[in-house]
């Protein structure tokens, strides 16, 4: 921390006034209720630099980005703009100012063609009509100086999604921007296109545009950047020049463990195998072989798009594999549908309780009931005693804390709603619980709380595989640690590891892939 | 640990707020309750007419059918769809029956046909929107015009009477001095109560509206429930079209111009909404009755029948505010 403020002082001695700094956070700091995203950050970014900010996930990058975009508001701290303070409120401000960003995911109108997107909101108008002709020209222009070898009147969807991001990218080049944010740009990219991109951000930092360049891919932070700033866990670790720092000090950086990180393990002894997969294949992932044992966690890491969730969805009968056997207590099983994997005893705790797991604005004990209301039926009429009953272990069990088992589960807080998916799955009798990215967006205290449900489950016999994109999780909670990379499972490590720090630093190597 | 305390503090807090918001919510039912017997109470005093037996039982009749209708919508609204074709239905189906009566049919086989008819065409229904993939809206307009044009067609655009004086004697009578009309009320409330709030499938129709991926995940057999839905909606539609073929003696395609909106507006004035998940059998019956006393009292009060219905959309957004409001705060 101490180097950011060398930093800073040391360019305001060196280049004078014509070198002000674009942009300056001060303090700045961002709660989401009980969530402290983001602590404190002092960040400056100077006038046309390339910037890069690198983080593991839930570090505190997406959060940075909204308050800078004024997506959301900031709790505290002061903005600078050109020595300004400014409010950044709303995504009209930062646009006005000339902040933008693009974003790993297109927001664009795939229905439109590209021109049409590109002049979006300040259409070329004669009368009162669309000049489409003009628009479709202007846009091809635009494309051809930046670089980019796309149709200017195509239809967007009629483009890949690396072609879409380049527009997305021409966009918001085009209305004046000096600060543009790029959120994981190369994604999607392909190699072609990845050197386009990079030509047309070498072109803007020439103009003067000040770029924040956000990646996991480290070896385009020190291709791009002119420095790099390290985020871990809402915090800014440090800020470098790049050619003063190496790719193993960003590692470093960005896994270094906090004290308030508390991963709670107890060690349970391993029972017979639960399931095992030999080979198997589907889209996105290919030969893939694990084992889960009864009280065993299994974790799966991997960046996004590496195939893990491909694997688990396919196991849990959501895509159907291509090659391969699924065993289930030493039986081959046959899982064609989710219905298939339920009925063996598989229970998956989705990434997104609110899209997938859970009928947010119905009561809590609803959701717990809801895969075995066949067995609550007496004749045609539910047995209400028996399903508050059932509903009530299993809020005791899991310590759901709710007001009744009445209380629509949007009321509960993201922890509570998580035990309520398990709860649901342990009414029904499963043995093996698949979480994928379970302590995504909860806090501190929730996570802990979220870690004492696995070892209650594991104690119970059943078996956990664990997806996540966060490093020193799935380390400590993990028995067996696989690494997904690019579809395929590149290494495996167990828990018997020798030294803590050299086997992050393997892992993270492994998953990126430098 | 400071930060437990925090959580703890911010749960206390939203537990507060929850048991709040279940009261709010048995007020609104109460509300309507309180808002029909004022209405009663109001018109009772201010018009001789309001509480005389032959317009009680005739306010009874009227608002049987559109309760009946309301609550076989009110099963699709659960699920987050919707269906438009049970005004279609009814007028449809009165002249299925008349056409079977007409022809000599006994009067139970007949009834058993018209209802069989309602079926499949719920069915079809189910059957264009989970295999199709068509949205319910489209689904069930296309069948609202095109049910009007098969029945006009069967009868080449003429009425058709009914010359059975024992189907029609049905309508006009009453059983221990309440109209057998509002005596089918509770004939379809009371299975559809057991059904909706006391069975599985009541359940899973809230789940599928709530969230149909979370339904689909917990092993509900989500497509099943969406032809239970749309069959008991035309169901439903089918019976009152049987019902109203009795009242009117006829059978007439054209007939229930316009009670898919009243079925509809019934359905949410009684606190269905239209996203899903949230309903009940008592809402719509009383919802359907709040629009017919409105009507019925109009008249009594010789309001100009324009006036009653601007007065009827007016309702329907004051209430339906009100509600959303409530619902706003979860």
């Amino acid at each position: 921390m101490d180097e950011t403020r060398q930093n800073g002082s040391g360019n305001k001695s060196g280049a004078a006034d014509t070198a002000a700094p674009l942009l300056v956070l001060k303090g700045l700091d961002k709660r989401f209720g009980a969530t402290h995203a983001l602590k404190s950050v002092d960040l400056i970014f100077e006038k046309g630099e390339i910037h890069a900010i690198v983080g593991e996930n839930g570090a505190g990058k997406s959060t940075l980005i909204k308050l800078l975009t004024g997506v959301h508001v900031r709790s505290g701290g002061e903005v600078y703009w050109e020595g300004q303070p400014v409010a950044l409120a709303t995504p009209h401000e930062a646009i006005g100012h000339g902040i933008n960003a693009v974003h790993q995911e297109v927001v664009l109108c795939p229905h439109l063609t590209v021109a049409a997107n590109l002049f979006l909101g300040d259409e070329k108008v004669r009368l009162g009509l669309l000049r489409h002709g003009e628009m479709v020209r202007e846009a091809q222009k635009i494309l051809d100086e930046i670089g980019f070898k796309i149709a200017a009147g195509a239809i967007l969807s009629s483009l890949t999604i690396g072609q879409q991001q380049l527009v997305a990218t021409a966009r918001a080049t085009t209305r004046g921007t000096r600060f543009l944010i790029f959120d994981e740009p190369t994604a999607y990219l392909t190699r072609q296109e990845t050197a386009q991109l990079f030509a047309l951000i070498g072109r803007l930092k020439a103009k003067g545009v000040t770029i924040v360049y956000i990646s996991h891919r480290l070896e385009e932070v020190f291709q791009l950047a002119d420095r790099v700033s390290i985020l871990r866990d809402g915090q800014l670790v440090s800020t470098q020049r790049v050619a003063e720092t190496n790719e193993e000090k960003l590692i470093t950086g960005m896994i270094a463990r906090s004290l308030d990180q508390i991963h709670y393990k107890e060690m349970v002894p391993f029972g017979a195998e639960i399931l095992r997969t030999e080979k198997l294949s589907g889209k996105g992932f290919e030969d893939i072989s694990i084992r889960v044992r009864a009280g065993e966690v299994i974790g799966l890491y991997g960046l996004i798009g590496a195939g893990r969730s491909e694997f688990v969805q396919s196991v849990f009968g959501r895509f159907p594999k291509t090659g391969g056997q699924i065993f289930w207590d030493g039986h081959p099983v046959q899982i064609r549908k989710e219905k298939d994997a339920i009925g063996v005893g598989i229970a998956l705790v989705p990434e997104s309780r609110r899209d997938q797991g859970l009928c947010l604005n119905l009561g809590v004990g609803f959701n717990i009931n809801l895969p075995i209301y066949k067995r609550l039926t007496k004749v045609i009429v539910i047995n209400p005693f028996a399903e508050a009953a059932a509903a009530d272990r299993q809020i005791r069990d899991v310590q759901i804390k709710t007001a009744s088992r009445d209380a629509p589960a949007s009321s509960l807080s993201g922890g509570n709603q998580q035990k309520v998916v398990v709860g649901k799955w342990l009414n029904h009798g499963a043995k093996l619980f698949i979480f994928d990215e379970p302590t995504v967006g909860v806090d501190v205290g929730t996570k802990v709380e979220i870690y004492k449900l696995f070892a209650k489950l594991l104690k119970a016999g059943a078996g956990i595989i664990l997806i996540s994109s966060y490093l020193p999780e799935v380390y400590d909670l993990a028995d067996t640690l696989h690494v997904f990379r690019r579809g395929r499972l590149v290494a495996t490590h167990d828990s018997a590891h020798t030294s803590e720090k050299t086997l992050h630093e393997t892992i993270l190597t492994e998953a990126l892939g430098v | 640990m400071s930060v437990e305390g925090k959580i703890e503090a911010s749960e206390a807090v939203q537990l507060a707020a929850t048991k709040r918001r279940a009261q709010i919510g048995t007020l609104l039912s109460l509300t309507l309750v309180a808002l029909l017997a004022l209405m009663w109470v109001v018109l009772s005093f201010s018009t001789k007419s309001f509480m005389t037996p032959n317009n009680i039982a005739n306010l009874l009749r009227q608002g049987a059918m559109i309760a009946i209708l309301a609550l076989g919508e009110t099963f699709v609204v659960i699920t987050a769809g919707i269906d438009l074709s049970v005004g279609a239905v009814v007028g449809f189906t009165s002249v299925i029956i008349a056409l079977l009566l007409t022809n000599g049919f006994p009067i139970w086989a007949s009834i058993i046909i018209t209802l069989l008819v309602g079926l499949a065409i719920g069915v079809f229904h189910a059957f264009g929107i989970s295999k199709l993939g068509l949205p319910p809206f489209i689904m069930t307009l296309a069948t609202l015009t095109a049910l009007r044009g098969v029945g006009l067609l069967i009868t080449n655009g003429a009425t058709i009477s009914i010359t059975n004086d024992e189907f029609t004697g049905f309508s006009r009578g009453d059983f221990i001095g309440v109209p057998n009309l509002f005596w089918m009320v509770i004939v379809v409330a009371v299975p559809a109560y057991v059904f909706l709030h006391q069975s599985r499938f009541g359940r899973y129709l809230f789940a599928i509206g709530s969230n149909t991926e979370a339904a689909r995940l917990s092993g509900v057999n989500t497509t099943g429930m969406l032809y239970v839905a749309y069959t008991l909606s035309s169901l439903c539609a089918a019976f009152v079209g049987i019902l109203l073929a009795a009242r009117i003696g006829i059978g007439n395609a054209t007939q229930a111009e316009g009670w898919e909106l009243q079925a509809i507006a019934s359905s949410v004035i009684g606190g269905t909404s239209l996203f899903g998940a949230v309903g009940s059998v008592h809402g719509p019956l009383l919802g359907s009755f709040i629009l017919t006393t409105i009507n019925n009292g109009a008249n009594l009060l010789n309001v100009n029948a324009f006036w009653q219905r601007i007065i009827t959309g007016v309702l329907i957004i004051v209430i339906v505010y009100f509600d959303g409001l409530r619902r706003k705060k979860r």
